[in-house]
């Protein structure tokens, strides 16, 4: 196969829309493609340049949480390809290279043999270290300026004080919203991710009233607040302000890396984001592709993609950049033009953390600590905790936001009646 | 081109950064965080905050029962300024001030 063969064969329509990746390649898409699974289509992984060592890089989760596909897109930077719905016409540019083609930068790479101790390397004597200085400032950072200064249309803001605020529309989050408007309370329910998005992790059903595309940036307890953002393509961003009485936090957890070597290389990516990225497209994949993982949960990726998995005990390294195959410690090697990590999800803690939860370490990642009934931090309002949030639960997840909403839902007829309403 | 494997790859930290890191002495995660730079780049720490910790758990430099992650700051989504200036409250949107007639400047008035 040739670098820029596609990687995917489409079940579906053909391609109907094409976006300009890298000045002039024209890239066939279809309506509705985030611009990382059109350029994953296409064959071209490489999006961008490592902080350090400059290696070659693409994107990674495809889910929004890694930060490795930053790209310039129409004359923006830092956007996230995987989050990105594909436009006709869309100009996409790699960013953080020197060059495009071969890039001399790559050198550090391949010179420093062993690890770049940034406390000592080239410190002194201080005139290479002011060399040093004026290269490396220009090597790293995200992007250069944008092209204009204003994006599609101006910001707005807008102040919101739901009795229930839910974060998050996976199986937790559409199973407490369901218990709670059945009980008749105002909700406010918010994802980051677009519908199509969350319908290729979870079908269908139940989204309606959701407002997507819209994520919680912060919480801030002394000022009363959760903080979001929503951002659609074409429209101008939605600054929100939420005052909420009670917050049901459904954020689910998120795939962590394997610590294999040659792990950053372009086409090494996240074996659910894949998952959800074909449906999202109604694509397979067509290229030799191997899932790297142990347990259930890699195993059943890896039959979502139909392809084989290798325990990481077994992986000697990664081989080629975009990546070729998998070298065993037996010698042997598997062919791959994709390596799909399943690594067992972490919890996404970190808002719940702000609101003033605690955590602790479960075995894969920090989870939220929380009552039998499910709340899990008290303030200027009651916090709720369900799902993959406080500990991965998989399917089981939406038993479990139902019964957590069930629990709120006691809770604060009882409270309500006992304390008056602010 | 060389063999790394990466904890975190934002900042581009290595696992054997990490070790070398150990070996100094640095063995928590908010004096590796600290050190190596992991954990500060565009993603906060969302991918390889738990590669780190089932480490340092993994090699008993840390207790499973009380590791705690770093502290995890807004924002955790992106957000543009444009955004955030939105939210500005009207008092602090003051008009220009109308300067006095009496004097009138070519620049330098800031
Ligand atoms: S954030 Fe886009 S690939 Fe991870």
């Amino acid at each position: 196969m040739s670098r820029y063969d596609p990687l995917l064969s489409r079940t579906d329509e053909r391609p109907d829309v094409s976006l300009r990746w890298d000045r002039d390649r024209p890239v066939a898409a279809r309506r509705g493609d985030t611009v990382s699974l059109a350029l994953l289509d296409a064959g071209a992984l490489e999006t961008s340049r490592s902080a350090k060592y400059r290696r070659p890089r693409g994107a990674f989760c495809l889910r929004g949480d890694c930060g490795t596909c930053l790209v310039r897109i129409d004359g923006l930077p830092n956007r996230r390809a995987c989050t990105t719905v594909v436009r006709d016409g869309l100009q996409v540019q790699p960013q953080n290279r020197l060059v495009s083609g071969p890039d001399p930068s790559a050198l550090i790479d391949t010179m420093m043999r062993g690890d770049m101790d940034h406390h000592h390397f080239m410190v002194r004597p201080r005139v290479v270290n002011q060399i040093m200085q004026g290269v490396a400032r220009n090597l790293t950072g995200l992007g250069t300026l944008p092209d204009r200064a204003e994006p599609d249309a101006p910001a707005r803001h807008e102040e919101h004080h739901p009795d229930v605020l839910v974060v998050g529309a996976g199986l937790a989050g559409r199973a407490a919203v369901e218990v709670l408007r059945a009980a008749g309370r105002e909700v406010l329910w918010i994802d980051r991710l677009d519908r199509a998005g969350l319908v290729a992790q979870n079908d269908d059903d139940g989204l309606d009233g959701l407002c997507d595309q819209t994520g919680v940036f912060g919480v801030y307890p002394p000022e009363r607040l959760w903080a979001a953002v929503t951002e659609r393509p074409g429209e101008g961003a939605v600054l929100r302000s939420i005052a909420p009485r009670h917050v049901v936090v459904a954020t689910g957890a998120r795939d962590p890396t394997i610590p294999l070597p040659n792990n950053d290389r372009p086409g090494v990516v996240s074996a659910r984001g894949l998952v959800e990225q074909l449906r999202r497209s109604g694509a397979r994949l067509r290229a030799p592709a191997v899932v790297i993982g142990a347990g259930a949960h890699a195993q059943a990726l890896a039959r979502a993609l139909d392809r084989p998995c290798i325990d990481p005990a077994a992986v000697e390294r990664i081989e080629g950049s975009p990546v070729e195959a998998v070298r065993m410690r037996d010698g042997s090697a598997c062919e791959a033009r994709l390596v799909a990590l399943a690594a067992p999800p972490a919890p996404a803690y970190e808002l719940v953390r702000q609101a003033g939860a605690s955590v602790r370490w479960d075995g894969h990642g920090f989870a939220i600590v929380r009552d039998q009934a499910g709340r899990c931090a008290l303030g200027p309002w009651t916090v709720w905790a369900a799902g993959d949030v406080c500990g991965h639960q998989g399917l089981a997840a939406g038993d479990d936001g139902r019964r957590v909403a069930q629990a709120l839902l006691a809770a604060s007829s009882s409270s309500s009646a006992l304390s008056p309403t602010p | 081109m060389s063999r790394r494997s990466f904890v975190c790859r934002c900042e581009d930290v290595t696992r054997s950064e990490l070790e070398h890191a150990i070996e100094l002495g640095l063995t928590d995660v908010e004096e590796l965080k600290r050190y190596t730079g992991l954990g500060t780049g565009p993603c906060q720490g969302k991918e390889c905050m738990s590669v780190l910790v089932s480490l340092l758990v993994d090699r008993g430099l840390a207790d499973p029962g009380t590791v705690q992650p770093f502290t995890a700051r807004p924002p955790t989504e992106p957000v543009t300024l444009g955004a955030l200036a939105s939210a500005a409250p009207r008092a602090t949107q003051t008009k220009p001030q109308t300067r006095p007639q009496s004097k009138p400047q070519s620049g330098g008035t800031r």
